[in-house]
């Protein structure tokens, strides 16, 4: 017997419904964020009316089945390729909504060049970057987005900056590019960040159509399987820890003069995207 | 602290026969995965996940307890990771 | 005529030869040097290459030059990115979005693209991927090789695929196999490689000016996105095993038919040979001149060139070689080719091989002492 009841839609106006371009229930853990930033982002194409004109590119690690979830053409990648075929797409159908869809393993191990060198060519794609700190979909090792003294399956005694490096804040990083337009961190740790996660989301898009560089959005999110936490307890992870060492915010948005405060080159090398 | 999302195994409210309540919170349970978020963020604490039932994922789906104390707020479903939740504005004077 | 249309065992077109005007034809075609490399980027352009993806490596950067002039010409893509392994990667996105892709390396940056290969042929994904072998293995030497024989046609990426891989043994036959490679890929939806060779890249000859053009069609599989119809996927995971074998099953069909209907290959002077030489590329044209020398000495020596090396022309090979007291494949390499032509020719008749590696080019006088080396210790085993 289920829990059901019957609906009075014809009673109230409808506040919220699920996307039509969330098209199946999804495989993810229960409690992961991949499903909040999968939704929100269904809700933003849209609202933006894009759904019809918009490409996947695929990535591999949990959402590598994204194309099963959300009702786009969608073309798979290679780990860590997701960047350079999303180039491909959108330099031959430029007229097209492009983004791709990457985790912390897929972007920021094996795809480090390809989106440095995308984000460097202001490529005008939008790139979604989900950050739960882990490798989810192989069984949870660690990810060079791991933070330091976190246990994982590959760091059994927590993460060794000796031996094992230090995490890798990529939104810094990728906000120092002149190709970059829109650069921000969000997280989904509650109702309100998730509101400010499809805010940054919309606005990546709306900068990808006006066609002036590289937007990308980094969604810090949870895993609570790899984590070994409940849902609740990891979104307490995230908020209390996790946000510590990630800070959010907009770190490039160039119409709205938004850039990293740093000595500057000469006028003829910044960006060409600045006062546009 | 941790906040567990509470569960309740007190039995369904049915309305009287005859006698139908609003119901602002409609739950798809075959898509709920009984994760609890919408239960932590609910302000008035109108949700509970229902350990009487199981969908046929084996999750228990959550429950909407408490029709009248729900503000249709919404913040369950923009928390929800699988859209199991639709959200209705209270008619007047339902 | 393309070379696909032509019948089996046809003389090939080659640049070597006099042109028709030595012969005495009315009038001389223009002609006019080009560099290989070149020619193979301009035939692409001819034939409607939407999107070019390279890197610079020797002795193939001469192609992504001129890409990068030609392309942006003609309005159409051109992007050199940071590595051949992006490289492939972009080309693999930019046929799924339906555009006609060439993609070129030289050795070591194949290497790099075997991964994507490998995705392309399971996503059914069509891409024209030009090697300009160089000597290996590792960062090797600049110099001509036919080392990737193995590589390119045992399908060198993961899994169960195979690609067709085109050997010109001309620039002008390399401009014909460009436009043939496009339409192979195309008509079969996957990869496609020619294999060239340094010397095939950098040397120059008279080629005709004027390049062929090719159609494009709308396949009904590309993503331009879902408007007014059902979202499509390309993708090479299936994660059931059942979904997997059905998948390869078709993959496998595919291959058959290639197998069945596109073998290519040449033969010069095969009829009565009692030595033939299998050879491919700038060795052919070695093997060519080593088969003139020993038919001058008395030896009936004839060329067998294979010109799609796989599809391998086994049968075509079986049938040219009864007779004959041996075969010798002349190769660039350790003896790559020499395996395949071992498995056509089933023990009928002995299979050695003659080459040099590095960056070396055997001469042909060195493949005539092989040759009479080979006949020579045949002739005192009773053979």
């Amino acid at each position: 017997m289920t829990a059901t009841e019957p609906v009075l839609e014809q009673e109230g106006r409808t506040i919220y419904r699920r996307p039509a371009l969330l098209s199946n229930p999804t495989s993810y853990c229960p409690g992961c964020g991949h499903g909040i930033v999968h939704r929100v982002l269904a809700e933003v194409l849209e609202e933006l009316d894009l759904g019809a004109k918009t490409i996947l590119v695929g990535s591999v690690g949990c959402s590598v089945f994204a194309y099963d979830f959300l009702a786009l053409d969608s073309v798979e990648s290679p780990h860590g390729r997701a960047t350079a075929v999303a180039t491909g797409v959108k330099r031959v159908r430029p007229d097209k909504v492009v983004l791709t869809y990457q985790g912390d393993g897929d972007l920021a191990a094996i795809g480090t060049a390809e989106i440095v060198h995308a984000a460097a060519r202001g490529e005008r794609f939008t790139v979604i970057f989900v950050n739960n700190g882990i490798y989810g979909m192989t069984g949870g090792q660690m990810a060079p987005t791991t933070l330091a003294g976190q246990k994982t399956t590959s760091s059994p005694r927590g993460r060794d900056v000796q031996t094992q490096g230090y995490p890798l804040p990529v939104t810094e990083m990728l906000s120092l590019l002149p190709g970059v337009q829109y650069v921000a961190r969000v997280s989904v740790a509650d109702p309100g960040h998730v509101g400010k996660t499809k805010q940054a989301i919309k606005r990546a898009f709306e900068v990808q159509l006006e066609g002036k560089g590289f937007s990308i959005v980094e969604v810090l999110s949870t895993c609570p399987v790899g984590w070994g936490l409940t849902p609740s307890e990891s979104m307490e992870r995230l908020r209390d820890v996790v946000m510590d060492a990630y800070p959010v915010g907009t770190f490039v948005d160039r119409d709205r003069g938004i850039a990293p405060a740093l000595p500057q080159p000469g006028a003829a090398h910044r960006s060409i995207t600045e006062g546009f | 602290m941790a906040m567990h999302a509470p569960l309740v195994g007190a039995p369904l409210r049915r309305p009287a026969s005859g006698s139908h309540v609003f119901r602002p919170v409609l739950v798809a349970v075959e898509r709920c995965k009984g994760c609890g978020l919408c239960v932590d963020v609910c302000a008035p604490g109108v949700l509970a996940l229902d350990t009487a039932h199981v969908n046929a994922m084996g999750h228990h789906p959550v429950l909407l307890l408490d029709p009248d104390g729900c503000t249709s707020c919404a913040k369950c479903a923009r928390m929800c990771p699988d859209a199991a939740l639709t959200i209705f504005a209270r008619p007047r004077g339902a | 005529m393309t070379i696909l249309d032509r019948p089996a065992a046809a003389r090939p077109a080659v640049a070597a030869a006099p042109p028709a005007s030595a012969r005495g034809a009315h009038h001389v075609p223009d002609r006019v040097l080009m560099k290989g490399n070149e020619a193979i980027a301009e035939a692409a352009v001819a034939a409607g290459c939407d999107a070019y993806f390279g890197y610079p490596i020797t002795p193939q950067a001469e192609l992504l030059e001129w890409m990068a002039r030609r392309m942006p010409e003609e309005g159409r893509v051109f992007v050199q990115a940071e590595s051949e392994l992006a490289a492939i990667n972009m080309a693999l996105g930019a046929s799924a979005a339906g555009a006609r892709v060439l993609v070129s390396s030289s050795s070591p940056g194949i290497s790099l693209m075997a991964e994507a290969m490998s995705y392309m042929a399971g996503s059914r994904l069509p891409v024209v991927l030009v090697n300009v072998m160089r000597g290996g293995p590792g960062l090797g030497s600049i110099g001509a090789a036919q080392g990737d024989y193995l590589q390119a046609t045992k399908g060198h990426g993961h899994g169960d695929y195979r690609v067709p891989v085109l050997a010109p043994s001309s620039i002008a036959e390399a401009i014909d196999l460009v436009r043939d490679a496009f339409i192979l890929a195309e008509r079969y939806r996957t990869p496609v490689m020619l294999l060239a060779d340094g010397i095939l890249g950098q040397a120059m000859e008279p080629v005709a000016p004027t390049f062929k053009t090719l159609e494009k069609g709308r396949p009904d599989w590309i993503l331009d996105g879902a408007a007014g119809r059902a979202p499509r996927v390309l993708k090479s995971l299936h994660l059931r095993p059942e979904d997997l074998e059905e998948h390869n099953l078709a993959l496998q069909a595919v291959y058959a038919q290639i197998e069945k209907t596109e073998q290519r290959w040449a033969g010069e002077e095969l009829d009565g040979s009692e030595v033939v030489l299998v050879a491919y590329g700038t060795a052919a044209r070695v093997a060519r001149t080593a088969v003139e020398r020993l038919r001058d000495g008395g030896i009936r020596a004839g060329l067998f060139r294979p010109i799609t090396l796989w599809p391998f022309p086994a049968q075509a090979l079986r049938d040219a070689a009864k007779g004959a007291r041996a075969v010798m494949t002349v190769e660039m390499s350790a003896g790559q080719m020499v395996e395949d032509v071992r498995l056509a020719i089933e023990g009928a008749v002995p299979v050695s091989h003659h080459g040099r590696m590095g960056g070396m080019v055997p001469s042909p006088d060195g493949v005539v002492d092989a040759v009479r080396l080979v006949l020579a210790e045949s002739k005192e085993a009773g053979r």
